[in-house]
């Protein structure tokens, strides 16, 4: 995402708001974006950047190719400053070299811009003498201030900032971003059905989770119909021992209710917005074994074990009650 | 690109602009030496990007043939590794050439290395000299000036445009002012070759002039001065030195200066510093207080107290004394840091009561100006 | 007060006993420590018993010393190093008992009255510990009272141990010169010679409310010292009291909010205010206390531009040092102290060029009241008449 016309696919108030004030020359001195991971925060700030610095845009859009717009991507740019935190927190010393970057003249232009990512990891100390910097602007600087949630920065820096919310990717957006890094489709989609950030998303890909969850819970939603009797043996010797903790077991429900919300679609004959796209055959089997009054009440018993794994049920007790309730008559 | 130098030439022009590289550099391409071969010569650049260091080595020197230029270029490679790398090949001539993925072969004999280049456009752009914006100085001046103003810089962080040497230039004048809200030194020089340049609120960093003092090799005579917008460029025969600009507004200072006095006293620089010294001896450190009262008309009186050490007490006689008995205290250290910079034999004092500013100059030149604050004690 | 046993514990040239005791080639040599030995313009601070039995004495300038006695060893100053070890040799004291009050930073009082006659074999066991333990030699005064005991360290130096009972005044004090008399300095003495009083038996034998009449209240005292009397207690917080004022606040619920902290904070930069001018004092820093909610606790402090007393500094000075080191957790228990106390009169303060108009005129207006307090306070007829007609 390099242009404001990429940026609108996905954030479009913001780009345009963004894009009308570079356009304009009538930037803020300091931005707030804020928004979860994998929104295009990081790709927003080095985009406003370019804007702000590229002397050859063409109606606000940076040209990508010059200096100002290759040094800003490179990190080559003597007066772009990234500061993003050392470990876990941003670092007095990074404050310290920040703030004597303040009190000197840009290096090649009086353009200055400073990103700062995570800036909810700064001290109240650190976050005050940005504050000093933002109350007293000198010279054309133009500061992007990063974090997941604007509620952790403190009210006097909001004041001072303009505070764009990154909208949460659809799930669309995120399946493609998915595939588009190499994951495969099916396995992507349900990612992206789970969360709306990216990189969370990207985390249940490492060694194979999310594929390895997802066969699971379809061999046992196969068996509750076709094998009844072996459903019991699928969860204590499939489910179980994989989805181990409450957080995975909450992701197990979570598979389950969007396993039965497929088979629903296929009733209402939305198949070509399923998320489990290569178990086309069983759904649709599915759909025509469950009445809709029955997909309901499973879909209802589903929730209710989500609920309940919230408030301290010993998972094993919790899933063999759900599969009780999945198994009465149709 | 690709030439042919001198490796002892090469050598100590690649020392000169290391000084300004830093081993820890903010931008990954200011880790690097950037190395341009024009026509008529080879320039070497370095940068921390608060100082940068240009040298310029002539394709002929004289009757001395420095480089062999055979296809001009660009490039910028790792300073650790290629200052090494130079310095220790075995012959006394070093073959650079730059390929087209910039990578560059360094040949010197029998040896070859091969070192990966970065981008020379990725390199910052630093400002150019610009005909009629400029003005010379004498090096002698110039260190001079760096010399007696640099001391009184401040070191906190807290007004970080006082860790700056003011600069401005009015009537062919240029005046230098540092202070650290304790002391403040000023001199001032006539500029001849002005070019008509005059400027106000250029705040140098105390610490690039320093550093510039130390490269400046005394047997340039004159160096020339531009200031543009970001930086100011100091530009010796083969040597550029640039330096970034304090942002932000210097605070009015001509009006500090008081314009009467109550008491005027002479004393030779030597005995006051020595007095001031002793006196400062038994001192922890802390503030350095030293206390000054008029014995009669031709003898001062220093003393100074550390509790559980000690008290001191030293008589300085004075060449001329009028106006006024005195008691005052003051910091003795920022005393004896003015009186090393003044080369006069006495010095002139105007004090204005125990809790105003007090003035020291040298007593015969009326070029240079210090202000000091007392110490009041409560 | 009758049967009191106070103990005077004084290092004997401490700073030399340190350097020696650090480097061992400096046993039993003549060693002066003076600033800038380098230069052989240092003035001696203070030397070892080899050097003064060789005709050093301090102060005294460098140059002269080696002049009396040219083998002296110098060495320079390291005033942590001596804070360090008086610290130790404070911890030390404190094993005998609690109730130390240390003087100065190589001298300090003991109330030893729980020993009873065993005081002199403690004395000799604290000598010897010091000695094995820091390799310092002390001199130990054993007295009824402080003066005495502070008179009895020094009969006997270096590693004495003298017990000195009141019944002794006479023929130990009583026969030497006024100036021997703790308290009596030079200009005093003058005073009292031009009265004719020369020895402390003078000082004794003289009417007290002549004493009081010509030196104020130091006259009484002087009079009560030549008997032997100093009823002063073994205070273990006078000097503790001296260092730092301090108020802590536990809050009534736990606060994790900057808002909540700042109000506190302010009240207690308040009192401090009222309290340090109470005492006279000024503060040279701020110490900040964070106690969080599971009692981790967390103390920073920074020094202040110029001792203060005012409550705006130190409300200040603990705002930025909060949000320097509030970790962002709970917190139950906030405080804040002026440390490195210093008295009126002994605050300094380097002027600021850009605002020193400011301290010229709260200089002015102290001048002012200064001198009418002086001249007020000189109506010696006025403040008797009151007195008398027991107004007081």
């Amino acid at each position: 995402m390099q242009t404001w016309s990429e940026l609108s696919e996905t954030q479009p108030t913001i780009a345009r708001v963004l894009q009308n004030s570079v356009r304009r020359g009538r930037l803020a001195h300091a931005y707030l974006f804020e928004g979860g991971r994998g929104t295009g925060r990081r790709a927003a700030a080095l985009l406003l950047a370019r804007a702000f610095l590229c002397e050859k845009t063409v109606d606000a859009e940076p040209c990508l190719v010059c200096r100002e717009c290759r040094r800003a991507e490179s990190g080559n740019h003597p007066d772009v400053h990234r500061i993003q935190p050392d470990g876990q927190t941003i670092k007095v010393d990074q404050i310290r070299a920040l703030k004597k970057e303040f009190s000197m003249r840009g290096m090649e232009s009086a353009k200055k811009v400073y990103i700062i990512e995570e800036t909810e990891t700064m001290s109240a100390a650190a976050a005050n003498s940005l504050l000093k910097f933002l109350e007293e602007p000198e010279g054309e600087a133009l500061a992007v201030l990063i974090t997941a949630s604007a509620g952790q920065i403190l009210p006097t820096i909001l004041s001072r900032a303009q505070v764009m919310s990154f909208s949460p990717l659809p799930p669309d957006r995120v399946t493609k971003a998915l595939v588009e890094r190499g994951f495969r489709e099916k396995e992507a989609r349900t990612a992206a059905s789970l969360t709306s950030d990216l990189e969370e998303a990207e985390r249940m890909f490492d060694e194979e989770w999310i594929s390895q969850g997802r066969e699971k819970v379809v061999q046992l939603m196969n068996d509750l119909i076709s094998r009844p009797q072996d459903a019991y043996i699928t969860v204590h010797e499939t489910i179980m021992p994989f989805f181990t903790d409450r957080q995975q077991i909450q992701t197990a429900l979570d598979l389950m209710m969007i396993w039965y919300r497929d088979v629903l679609r296929m009733q209402v004959g939305q198949s070509d917005a399923v998320v489990y796209i290569d178990q086309e055959d069983t759904l649709t089997k599915q759909a025509f074994q469950l009445s809709q009054q029955k997909l309901g009440k499973n879909l209802q018993a589903v929730m209710d074990a989500k609920r309940r794994a919230g408030a301290n049920v010993p998972p094993q007790l919790l899933v063999e009650q759900l599969l009780l309730r999945l198994q009465e008559g149709s | 690109m690709k030439f042919t130098i001198q490796r002892d030439v090469f050598v100590q022009n690649i020392q000169h602009v290391s000084k300004a590289i830093s081993s820890r550099a903010t931008l990954p391409i200011l880790t690097g030496i950037k190395i341009v071969a024009f026509d008529d010569g080879i320039t070497l650049t370095g940068s921390d990007s608060d100082i940068s260091i240009e040298a310029f080595i002539p394709a002929e020197d004289g009757d001395n043939s420095n480089v062999d230029i055979e296809r001009p270029g660009a490039v910028v490679l790792q300073a650790k590794y290629f200052a090494d790398i130079i310095k220790k090949l075995p012959e006394s001539t070093v073959e650079l050439t730059l390929n087209d993925q910039m990578v560059t072969k360094i040949r010197s004999g029998s040896s070859e290395f091969n070192l990966n280049g970065q981008d020379p456009d990725d390199f910052p752009r630093l400002p150019e000299v610009e005909e009629g914006s400029q003005f010379t100085l004498k090096t002698d001046l110039l260190k001079a000036l760096i010399k007696q103003t640099a001391f009184a810089v401040s070191t906190a962080e807290t007004r970080p445009i006082l860790t700056g040497i003011h600069w401005g230039m009015e009537s062919e004048k240029l005046m230098c002012t540092a202070t650290d809200s304790h002391r403040l030194a000023m001199r001032e020089a006539g500029v001849e070759e002005s070019g008509d340049v005059e400027f106000t609120n250029v705040v140098i960093p105390g610490k690039s002039l320093t550093e510039l003092s130390k490269i400046l090799d005394d047997s340039e005579e004159t160096v020339d001065v531009t200031v543009t917008d970001n930086q100011v460029l100091f530009k010796a025969t083969n040597l550029l030195f640039l330096s970034r600009l304090l942002d932000g507004n210097y605070p009015a200072t001509k009006n500090m200066i008081p314009s009467q006095s109550k008491t005027n006293i002479q004393v030779p620089a030597k005995q006051l510093m020595a007095a001031i010294e002793r006196a400062l001896l038994l001192s922890d450190g802390k503030n350095n207080v030293v206390n000054l009262k008029s014995l009669n008309e031709n003898e001062l009186e220093i003393t100074s107290v550390t509790p559980e050490v000690g008290k001191v007490t030293e008589s300085v006689s004075c060449d001329a004394f009028e106006g006024e008995e005195l008691r005052i205290s003051f910091n003795g250290k920022n005393i004896i840091d003015a009186l090393r910079v003044i080369e006069s034999q006495d010095v002139a004092i105007q004090f204005t009561g125990a809790m105003s500013p007090f003035i020291m100059r040298p007593a015969d030149r009326d070029y240079m100006l210090h202000l000091f604050s007392p110490v009041r004690t409560y | 007060m009758a049967g009191r046993i106070v103990m005077h514990v004084d290092m004997n040239s401490f700073y030399a006993s340190v350097e020696s005791a650090d480097d061992p080639a400096l046993q039993g040599k003549p060693l002066a420590i003076a600033g800038n030995a380098k230069k052989r313009k240092g003035i001696v601070v203070t030397a070892s018993y080899e050097a003064r039995r060789k005709g050093v004495k301090p102060p005294q300038p460098l140059w002269e010393a080696k002049k009396t006695c040219p083998d002296l060893l110098v060495r320079e100053p390291r005033f942590d190093r001596y804070r360090e070890i008086s610290r130790q040799m404070f911890q030390l004291l404190l094993e005998y008992t609690p109730l130390v009050e240390p003087v100065s930073i190589d001298e300090g009082y003991l109330d030893m009255t729980t020993a009873g006659i065993r005081a002199p074999d403690i004395a000799a066991s604290i000598q010897k510990r010091i000695m094995e333990e820091l390799k310092l030699p002390c001199s130990i005064g054993v007295a009824p009272n402080k003066f005495l005991a502070k008179t009895a360290s020094d009969m006997k130096k270096p590693l004495g141990i003298t017990v000195l009972r009141k019944r002794d005044t006479k023929t130990l004090l009583w026969p030497l010169p006024c100036r021997e008399m703790h308290g009596i300095g030079g200009k005093t003495a003058e005073k009292l010679a031009r009265h004719h009083l020369h020895t402390i038996g003078d000082i004794a034998a003289a009417d007290p409310d002549f004493l009081e009449r010509v030196f104020g209240v130091s006259g009484r005292r002087m009079y009560e010292r030549a008997h032997g009397n100093d009823d002063r207690p073994v205070d273990p917080e006078a000097a503790e009291q001296f260092k730092s004022v301090g108020h802590s606040r536990t809050l009534p619920k736990d606060a994790s909010a900057t808002e909540d902290i700042l109000p506190v904070l302010k009240e207690m930069a308040y009192s401090l205010e009222k309290r340090m001018k109470k005492k006279h004092v000024y503060a040279s820093g701020v110490q900040l206390t964070i106690r969080y909610a599971d009692w981790t606790t967390v103390q920073r402090s920074a020094r202040l531009q110029e001792p203060s007393s005012g409550w705006e500094p130190f409300y200040q000075m603990g705002r930025l040092l909060w949000e320097d080191y509030w970790s962002g957790a709970p917190v139950r228990l906030i405080g804040i102290t002026g440390i490195d106390l210093v008295e009126r009169g002994q605050a300094q303060k380097q002027l600021n060029l850009f605002s020193y108009k400011e301290d010229q005129e709260t200089y002015e207006k102290e001048k002012l009241l200064n001198e009418l307090n002086r001249q007020l306070g000189e109506g010696a007829v006025r403040r008797g008449y009151f007195k008398d007609s027991g107004y007081q």
